[in-house]
């Protein structure tokens, strides 16, 4: 209900720094790439330029803009994040309170799944997935939450199951409450800081993950512009133009500093 | 003298919790400090031992044994830690290590504290002998959540006194035990004074300074209002608390009739169940009537809470028949629990948690209004969350809550049992009368005999192997 201003209230000066980090990259990545042109124009004079008044950020070895580059980085990288960890967050809390609520087969079953994912480390995952459709940005959507999906689902599991099994449901049973509010009253309160928590790491996870595999040429066909692909991509030129390679780097750096800036509660997990 | 207190008070924002303390102790002569929950007896006994929160500022001064030292120099105490001064902790499960077993935890401290030649053997072999005269030869080996309350409290009483220290603090050393418990922990408190131990125990459980004898003071607001010889305290108190104290003790509670009861409500036809290879209970036949009043008696792990369970529906009984004669809903068989903080969700404020059933079972707010004031509580508590009000404002809250839906039977798990002497009296005449107000039959669990005679509710015993006597 009136959620954001406690959340806010009780924010802890790290938090706050965090958070208006956040809010600058989104920023970045939402309002830059409206004007900073177009990512993919290549200007083979002007190859490895400085940065300049046209181009804030300079060019790349193919005479790219590498702020439209940047940024259209930034936004892919921020959007299948978010995306990715808002599904794992919604299908895990759905699936582990399931899963608590109703024991029996369907537990096993979701258990069962559970297990298969966790066997297969995240990063394969996602590549397996990649697999069945090169160069497309869904299999990595679809593999990072698959391999998030987990860790929620379990730990929803485990803290419904205790909570589910309390006075104080077995109460709101008694007084004739149905599930919708058992769910909002009793699981939703104790369990939103652990998901945020746990949300908060995803995309920081995510983002890593979607550049390591950009960085090893598995990630997003070139020449669309993601953060990993821009680091290997630059690589060879570090000494000529030693801020195309810190740009993409210090990107990354920066975003998940302040995700775990964001995550720092004492109260959480 | 072996242990005294002078003028001891303890100071936290400004606000005395122990105000100008004065006690004397001297060896088998018991001193019992009665008062309530709040009242800043344990805060007292931190003072004693040194060590009272930080934060909390410390006048005064502590003597053992004729060294006179500040109350406020904490660090001072800590030499006779073990050897002199000795602590009977409250929560016993606590206190021991879970990671080892019984016996281990009584022989480190003949080894470590006490230091007593021939090393672990010896020091086992002198653990093994104080389990045995404390009638726990077999549970040496047990891990202390294989222990009963009773079992554990006496495992705690070993290890205390292993280390050698003739002065014993015993805090809240009956919290959370049966009645039957109760004498052993009297009779174990009895024979370190019958070896010259000096004892100061600290309770609110007013038989317990009676079994002890010695000296009784008692403590209200971090004062001590009244002392003296616990006969003359106890036969003729002066101060309105203690009278108070007195008169809410089962036993002086006035005798209620038993009441007429109406309809057949809830039967219960052999009914059995079994956890495992240990069998609660077998053969239970019960009939509840409209306005009744039944008593569930037994000791802890009987399977009271259990047999409520299976007349709630909550739990599958493994034989037998639960009728609900009548056409009343579910929801009209509820149910209030030991512990009121776990019975409401915790992030809510008492007013959401009581409008909800209001709005679910479409009532008026009106009738929460005259409700609150029938059980006494005042608006103000509404808006506070279940964890911001005292424990016998909580357990009124959740009468409150389930009397709001007209119920017919009300199960009363244990319902006082963590409440001070006076507040539990009230609480329980509370809920005797407003259900017999509304023809709301109660059934409720006790471990104490004298309550339910008192109240003059049907009994029905659940014996320690399981079967109904």
């Amino acid at each position: 209900m009136n959620s954001l201003p406690v959340f806010v209230r009780r924010a802890s000066r790290q938090q706050v720094i965090g958070g208006v980090i956040i809010v600058c990259l989104a920023l970045f990545a939402v309002v830059v790439p409206l004007f900073a042109g177009d990512p993919l124009t290549q200007d083979l004079d002007h190859t490895l330029a400085w940065p300049s008044v046209s181009q804030p950020m300079g060019t790349d070895h193919l005479g790219r803009s590498v702020l439209a580059r940047l940024s259209n980085a930034a936004r892919l990288s921020l959007s299948v994040a978010l995306i990715s960890v808002a599904t794992a967050a919604l299908s895990g809390a759905a699936t582990g309170i399931l899963a608590a609520w109703r024991g029996g087969w369907s537990e096993r079953v979701l258990v069962a799944i559970g297990d298969v994912v966790l066997a297969v480390p995240g990063l394969l995952l996602v590549i397996l997935m990649t697999v069945l459709a090169p160069g497309e940005s869904w299999p990595f959507y679809v593999g990072l939450s698959a391999a998030m999906w987990v860790e929620h689902f379990r730990i929803v599991r485990a803290a419904s199951r205790s909570l589910l099994a309390s006075p104080q449901v077995e109460a709101s049973r008694l007084l004739g409450f149905g599930p919708f509010y058992i769910v909002r009253r009793h699981l939703a309160p104790e369990l939103a800081p652990m998901l945020a928590t746990l949300t908060i790491f995803g995309a920081a996870t995510a983002v890593v993950s979607l550049a390591t595999l950009g960085l090893v040429g598995l990630g997003v066909r070139p020449p669309t512009p993601e953060l990993g692909r821009l680091i290997i991509e630059s690589l060879p030129h570090y000494r000529e133009a030693p801020w195309l390679v810190s740009a993409p780097v210090a990107l990354l750096a920066i975003t998940v500093v302040a995700l775990a800036l964001v995550a720092d509660r004492e109260e959480s997990l | 003298m072996s242990l005294g207190v002078s003028d001891v008070s303890v100071v936290g924002d400004g606000i005395e919790l122990v105000s100008h303390v004065s006690l004397a102790v001297e060896p088998s002569k018991p001193l019992t400090l009665l008062g309530e929950t709040g009242s800043g007896k344990s805060l007292l006994a931190q003072a004693i031992m040194g060590t009272v929160p930080r934060g909390l500022t410390v006048s005064g001064h502590v003597s053992v044994h004729g060294d006179v030292q500040a109350a406020d120099d904490q660090q001072a105490r800590r030499k006779y830690w073990g050897r002199t001064l000795a602590v009977l902790p409250q929560e016993p499960w606590s206190a021991l290590d879970p990671t080892m077993r019984a016996l281990p935890q009584v022989g480190e401290v003949y080894q470590r504290v006490r230091q007593i030649a021939g090393g672990r053997p010896s020091a086992n072999v002198r653990a093994a002998e104080d389990l045995a005269a404390l009638h726990l030869s077999d549970a040496g080996r047990a891990f202390p959540f294989m222990l009963s309350g009773g079992m554990a409290q006496r495992v705690a009483f070993a290890a205390a006194r292993a280390g050698g220290g003739d002065v014993l603090i015993a805090d809240e050393p009956t919290k959370g035990l049966d009645a039957d418990r109760r004498d052993g922990i009297v009779s174990m408190l009895r024979s370190h004074l019958e070896q010259r131990g000096t004892l100061l125990t600290i309770t609110h459980d007013v038989s317990i300074a009676r079994a002890l004898g010695g000296a009784i003071a008692v403590m209200l607001e971090g004062r001590i209002v009244e002392q003296g010889p616990a006969v003359m305290v106890l036969a003729s108190p002066t101060h309105t608390y203690t009278r108070r104290l007195l008169a809410a003790e089962p036993s002086a509670w006035p005798e209620r009739s038993a009441r007429a009861s109406g309809e057949l409500v809830l039967s219960a036809r052999g009914v059995a169940k079994a956890f495992g290879e240990r069998r609660l209970f077998s053969g239970i036949d019960l009939d509840v009537r409209a306005a009744d009043l039944i008593a569930i008696i037994g000791s802890s792990g009987s399977g009271k809470t259990t047999l409520g369970g299976v007349l709630l529906g909550l739990v599958a009984s493994d034989e037998g028949v639960i009728t609900r004669p009548g056409q009343a809903p579910a929801w009209k068989y509820q149910k209030l629990y030991q512990d009121p903080v776990a019975s409401f969700a915790p992030r809510a404020t008492l007013r959401m948690l009581l409008e909800d059933v209001v709005e679910r079972h479409g009532r008026e707010w009106s009738v929460v209004e005259q409700l609150l004031q029938r059980v006494r509580l005042s608006h103000m508590l509404l808006d506070r969350r279940p964890d911001q009000v005292s424990g016998g404002e909580l357990q009124r809250f959740a009468l409150v809550r389930v009397l709001l839906i007209d119920p017919v039977v009300v199960f009363a798990d244990e319902p006082t049992s963590r409440l001070d002497p006076i507040t539990q009296q009230e609480t329980l005449e509370l809920l005797v009368e407003t259900a017999a107000d509304r023809g709301c039959a109660l059934i409720l669990v006790t471990h104490d005999h004298v309550i339910a005679e008192k109240l003059g509710a049907r009994i029905v015993a659940l014996g320690a192997i399981g079967s109904p006597s």
